[in-house]
């Protein structure tokens, strides 16, 4: 793993208070506690940066309220507030969210002309409540960095004036590639749904554009409607977090509004993928899905939908999720209900027919296909994203005569 | 500070799936060396192959000629699935619930497809080591499935060795150190004698 990017982010922290950081030795302390420790890059970055400052002599820059009282408040724009900066803003309330604490008071993001950033106001800091929409003087509340991402923290310290300032201030979304870490504005198309990996969570999928992918994450919360796949979208004001090196953009916080038309994406080019399926996931074969209109998700075997709850009155659906391996690469594989009646020659009735009747139920379809796919030659065409293949057609390999003598020319030909 | 296993689990969920190395017995038969990627206890334990690829996974296509239970406590299966060039040595335990219920089912002669781990291991110091294929699954297949497996072995092995000639690939020099003695051709006539015995 290459440390040199979070030695540079670390060294350019300090940089900023006049501070010299040798960036050879943060990049041998990082490594020591990743590579000999487990740890997590981001919490060693964490870790190395509080060394550092302690061996300066300087409040760490997590702390919200008492710690950095030397530092002098600063009337800044949001470009330039950086973690551990003590600031005065003017910026306008653009979106509020839950706050996920009893001690918060409000969360949100606010945003001036040149940027928008994640705030907090603490319970205890009495601060009166900020509307979305508005315009607000900001003064003294503390810049920190939490997870990485940069946040203003309201407290007991800060004065809060509203503006009469009508601006409407519309953020200039970028593309997927550009995205960082923080608040994030993109125009971009829906192009994958992918199950819900919680109860909380209302959808989840991929967005891409010309310059890439991201992952997308929308939270439920009141107001909030899912995106439908194939809609371009201007995303103003999401939250885009790191996890392993990827990026993804958190969309609850994000003002979602439906474009006209179409954008280009990658690799949204037909892809072709010759090899065997060496394995078919659970899930597969016929499954139950949720009837509420516009939900479509896979119900668990007790008719249960992780949004609407027990749904008896499910639909039917068939399905393969499995992996394709050509002995280079594997590519996740996902094959919708045509293309499986198709390859398995079983049709949605007749798989209802054997889940209801047969006693093994929907196991058994699952069962009869698992014995006809398994470790088949297969050849599936479909769009290719993320290293998954949504399948649009899929046909049995067969024995090629010419392939043959090719290939015994090949291996005779040299020796 | 600390990071429980958990966590360390949960690291690795964006991991890439291995592919499986597409290997005749007699190639894999001769693999002696064994390692690991990533000082983790998690980490996964690859093979090197000959002909100088890495695999902690293989697919191969041949016929079951005899399976056995075994153990008590333990409950196992071994079998043998045999292919133009020689066996694989397959087994399922009981951590490989689904592939020891799919090998219960099997009735020997039959064309079967197997995904697996290899490992190298020795039964004794004394005795030489010998390459096992712990399955992941194994299924019923036809004549036809075997023969394009013959056809796709072939290329991948030719294209090993091909790529081993020109010094190409990650693991090309660890191969020629570690297997000095033997010598690419044996696996391109391997290729051509598993290719000649598919009836055309």
């Amino acid at each position: 793993m290459d440390y040199s990017d979070i030695a540079e982010r670390i060294s350019r922290k300090f940089s900023q208070k006049n501070l010299t950081v040798d960036k050879a030795k943060t990049e041998t302390r990082l490594r020591r506690l990743v590579d000999e420790f487990g740890i997590l890059p981001s919490e060693a970055e964490r870790s190395v940066t509080r060394d550092l400052e302690k061996e300066f002599n300087i409040s760490p820059s997590s702390t919200t309220g008492g710690g950095g009282t030397g530092n002098a408040t600063e009337s800044k724009k949001i470009a330039d507030a950086l973690p551990g900066d003590w600031v005065t803003l003017e910026a306008k309330v653009v979106s509020l969210s839950t706050p996920l604490s009893p001690t918060i008071a409000q969360s949100g993001i606010i945003a001036d002309e040149t940027g928008a950033i994640r705030f907090i106001a603490w319970a205890k800091s009495n601060a009166p409540a900020m509307t979305e929409g508005s315009w607000y003087q900001i003064e003294s509340a503390v810049v920190d960095d939490y997870k990485g991402i940069p946040g203003i923290k309201i407290h007991s310290g800060t004065r809060i004036k509203e503006l009469d300032t009508t601006d409407p201030l519309i953020p200039v979304p970028v593309q997927i590639a550009d995205l960082r870490i923080g608040v994030g504005s993109v125009r971009a198309k829906m192009v994958q749904e992918w199950e819900p990996t919680h109860d909380r969570m209302l959808q989840q999928g991929l967005l891409a554009d010309e310059t890439g992918t991201i992952k997308f994450v929308l939270w439920k919360e009141p107001g909030k409607e899912r995106l439908v796949v194939g809609s371009v979208y201007s995303l103003f004001y999401g939250l885009v977090d790191e996890y392993n090196g990827k990026l993804s953009i958190n969309l609850t916080t994000a003002t979602v509004m439906q474009e006209e038309g179409d954008i280009p994406t990658v690799s949204g080019g037909e892809a072709a993928i010759r090899g065997a399926i060496v394995h078919i996931a659970p899930g597969s074969g016929i499954i139950k899905r949720c009837p509420v209109e516009g939900c479509n998700r896979a119900l668990s075997r007790q008719n249960y939908c992780p949004i609407h709850e027990i749904q008896p009155k499910f639909i039917y659906d068939l399905r393969i999720k499995g992996w394709l391996d050509d002995g280079e690469k594997t590519t996740n594989l996902l094959l919708p209900r045509d293309v499986v009646e198709a390859l398995t020659g079983m049709t949605l009735d007749q798989a209802q027919e054997i889940a209801e009747n047969n006693p093994l139920g929907m196991d058994e379809v699952f069962l009869r296909m698992r014995d006809k796919l398994l470790g088949r030659y297969v050849l599936c065409r479909g769009r290719e994203i993320e290293n998954r293949l949504l399948v649009n057609s899929c046909e049995w390999v067969t024995f090629d005569s010419g392939e043959h003598a090719a290939l015994l020319n090949r291996a005779g030909g040299v020796s | 500070m600390s990071m429980n296993a958990r966590d360390m689990g949960k690291k690795e969920t964006t991991y890439e799936r291995e592919p499986a190395r597409r290997v005749f017995s007699a190639e894999l038969r001769e693999c002696r060396y064994q390692f690991k990627e990533g000082d983790d206890e998690k980490s996964p334990t690859f093979v090197l192959l000959p002909s100088g690829e890495r695999s902690n996974r293989v697919f191969c296509v041949g016929t079951l000629t005899e399976k056995q239970r075994q153990g008590d406590q333990n409950l196992f299966y071994r079998g043998r699935v045999v292919d133009p060039t020689g066996t694989f040595f397959v087994m399922a335990g009981s951590y490989q619930p689904e592939a020891m219920q799919q090998i219960a089912k099997i009735e020997t002669p039959a064309f079967v497809a197997v995904v697996g781990k290899p490992s190298v291991y020795q039964k004794d110091p004394a005795s030489s080591p010998l390459v096992s294929v712990r399955i992941e699954s194994i299924n019923v297949v036809d004549r036809e499935t075997r023969d394009l497996w013959v056809l796709d072995t072939a290329q991948r092995t030719l294209d090993r060795i091909d790529a081993l000639a020109k010094g190409e690939g990650n693991y090309v020099a660890k191969a020629k150190e570690q297997y000095p003695t033997l010598d690419p051709a044996v696996f391109r006539k391997m290729a051509y004698e598993a290719l000649a015995q598919i009836k055309m």
